[in-house]
């Protein structure tokens, strides 16, 4: 659960940041989508654009989490005998 | 009162199994706290709450008066009205909201936390609703451990649609700041509501039920990042809700009125009612901890068992690090007030605060862009003039429509064709066309600078001088 936080609320945050800036410099209608402009109505390509930026950064997250697992997590089951490992940080 | 300190042991601090795995945890039931703090609390409650509930219904010169309208691009805040262009003060109001927090934390505290944050306002409000339904913290222990009964499930039930009520109508505030709230409110009736409209209503009120129903205190300690960074902003001179343990150590249970000396202990009477009102769970006797909100529940409830044993009221208080090492009174804790980080963050605040508002009183009614025409860069026309095509924009940021009076100047025997006076609506933009010609001998071959006068014809002072180039073949 707390893994789970970590992953969605920083990309939530920071998602909302990057959606005010972007949408503040870049007007929805100046956007092109496979070369053809995008005829979404604006409250529409908004939302799209929040949860676009939203997935790209809980990937960052998910990654950075999933990077930070100690070595003994990745052995667990491989055949390492190691001793009970730290689990302290789920 | 004694009976109950058995409780504490598991109470007090929070386990290993907390850490790593938040939805196991030991589920807070704070206690109802009266007092002056907890007044001060429901006194913000009421006044955020009303904000925001009620702002977004006031009217304003026929429209919403507090409106950020994303299609049209344009925020509007009652008289005043924000183009994209306008992102400084967006900027600069983010960077007062920034300061204000380090000055308030660094002369009291968590005081945001405590009192004002949208997290502890909806707590609060769940919390009461809880309490109304299923009853005071015993009761609602006793409910959680019971097996499921007619009773039980009815309570629950009551409980959990008045939050989703709460949390759908946050919601449909939230879209209302958005889109007009009295075209949500109409299209929530006739069953016309767009789809992302109803996606945000569903989304914003889904994360109020979870942030203030379920997950509480979970989201200070684990979510929050000023939780995290807000012990940078204290020093020893920072009021924090300080247990005052030379006075209350060592603890321990009592008759009532016996005096402490007589016993050979301190004030504390180790009746875990400190512990019991905490919404974060903690115990404040063992010092400061980052899951403290700030929230001076166990004041107002250390205050009462203080009085209620006739001892002086203050085991748990606010103070400083300084003011407990040394037994200083509140004369001396507020002559430590003005220090080096109070007077540079006040300095600071102060001068942005100045610069936003010399920034919005006197902000343009009036910009004009001038953007020359691409396509042909000069050419020869009738009578042997030399023309350059040139597309003014012109944005009325006023509320007000405006007409206004357009004329060329910069080289001599200038003159322009096109509309002379053009009018925009009230807080929008149009673009116009505009020739200019001059005689094939005025100015230097190449790039000559003209300027375009945009005059508001009911205000002499709304007016836009602008740079463009004229091309001499």
């Amino acid at each position: 659960m707390l893994r789970i936080m970590w992953v969605l609320w920083p990309s939530f945050v920071v998602a909302g940041i990057a959606e005010g800036i972007f949408f503040t410099v870049i007007d929805p209608q100046e956007l092109y989508l496979f070369g053809e402009a995008v005829h979404l109505s604006k409250i529409a390509t908004y939302s799209i654009g929040f949860l676009g930026f939203w997935a790209v950064c809980a990937a960052s997250s998910m990654m950075t989490c999933f990077l930070q697992r100690s070595a003994a997590e990745v052995n667990k089951g491989v055949g390492v005998h190691l001793p009970p490992a730290d689990n302290a940080n789920g | 009162m004694a009976s109950e300190t058995p409780s504490r042991t598991q109470e007090s601090r929070p386990s290993f199994v907390e850490e790593s795995l938040y939805e196991v945890h030991k589920k807070v039931h704070p206690r109802a706290v009266s007092g002056i703090f907890a007044t001060w609390r429901w006194a913000l409650v009421w006044f955020t709450q009303l904000v925001y509930y009620g702002l977004c219904w006031l009217p304003w010169n026929g429209r919403q008066a507090v409106l950020f309208d994303l299609v049209e691009r344009k925020f509007y805040i009652f008289g005043l009205v924000f183009w994209p262009q306008d992102v400084i003060f967006l900027a600069i109001l983010l960077i007062i909201s920034a300061y204000s927090l380090f000055l308030f934390t660094a002369v009291g505290g968590r005081l945001w936390c405590g009192y004002a944050c949208p997290q502890t306002v909806y707590t609060e409000i769940f919390t009461w609703i809880e309490q109304k339904i299923e009853g005071e913290r015993n009761a609602r222990i006793k409910l959680d451990a019971a097996p499921m009964s007619g009773r039980k499930l009815w309570l629950r039930t009551a409980k959990y649609a008045s939050w989703a009520l709460l949390a759908f109508w946050t919601g449909f505030t939230f879209v209302g700041y958005f889109t007009p709230i009295k075209t949500v409110w109409e299209s929530l009736w006739s069953l016309s509501l767009g789809p992302w409209e109803t996606f945000w209503m569903i989304f914003y009120g889904a994360f109020t039920y979870l942030f203030a129903g379920h997950m509480r205190e979970q989201v200070c300690k684990h979510m929050c990042p000023y939780a995290r960074f807000q012990g940078v902003m204290f020093d020893p001179d920072t009021l924090t809700i300080t247990y005052d343990t030379e006075r209350g150590e060592p603890r321990g249970a009592r008759k009532k009125g016996v005096d402490p000396k007589v016993i050979a202990k301190g004030d504390c009477v180790d009746c875990g009612i400190c512990v019991q009102v905490c919404p974060t769970g903690i115990d404040i006797r063992d010092g400061l901890q980052y899951e403290c909100i700030g929230c001076a529940a166990c004041i107002d409830a250390c205050d009462q068992v203080m009085e209620k044993m006739a001892y002086p009221k203050g085991l748990i208080r606010y103070s400083t690090e300084h003011a407990i090492e040394s037994h200083w009174g509140w004369k001396e804790i507020i002559g430590h007030v003005i220090r080096p980080r109070v007077i540079i963050y006040s300095t600071i605040l102060g001068a942005i605060c100045l610069a936003f508002v010399w920034g919005i009183a006197t902000k343009a009614n009036l910009r004009v862009d001038v953007i020359r025409d691409r396509a042909t860069l000069a050419r020869e026309v009738e009578g042997g003039l030399i023309e350059n095509v040139y597309r003014l924009h012109v944005i009325n940021v006023s509320e007000a429509p405006h007409r206004y009076a357009v004329s060329v100047s910069g080289l001599p025997g200038i003159d322009m064709v096109g509309d002379r006076i053009i009018e925009v609506p009230a807080a929008g933009a149009r673009s116009f066309s505009v020739q200019v010609r001059v005689p094939p001998e005025s100015g230097k071959k190449g790039s000559n600078q003209i300027f375009f006068d945009v005059k508001s014809l009911a205000d002499e002072k709304v007016a836009v001088h602008e740079k463009a180039s004229f091309l001499q073949p």
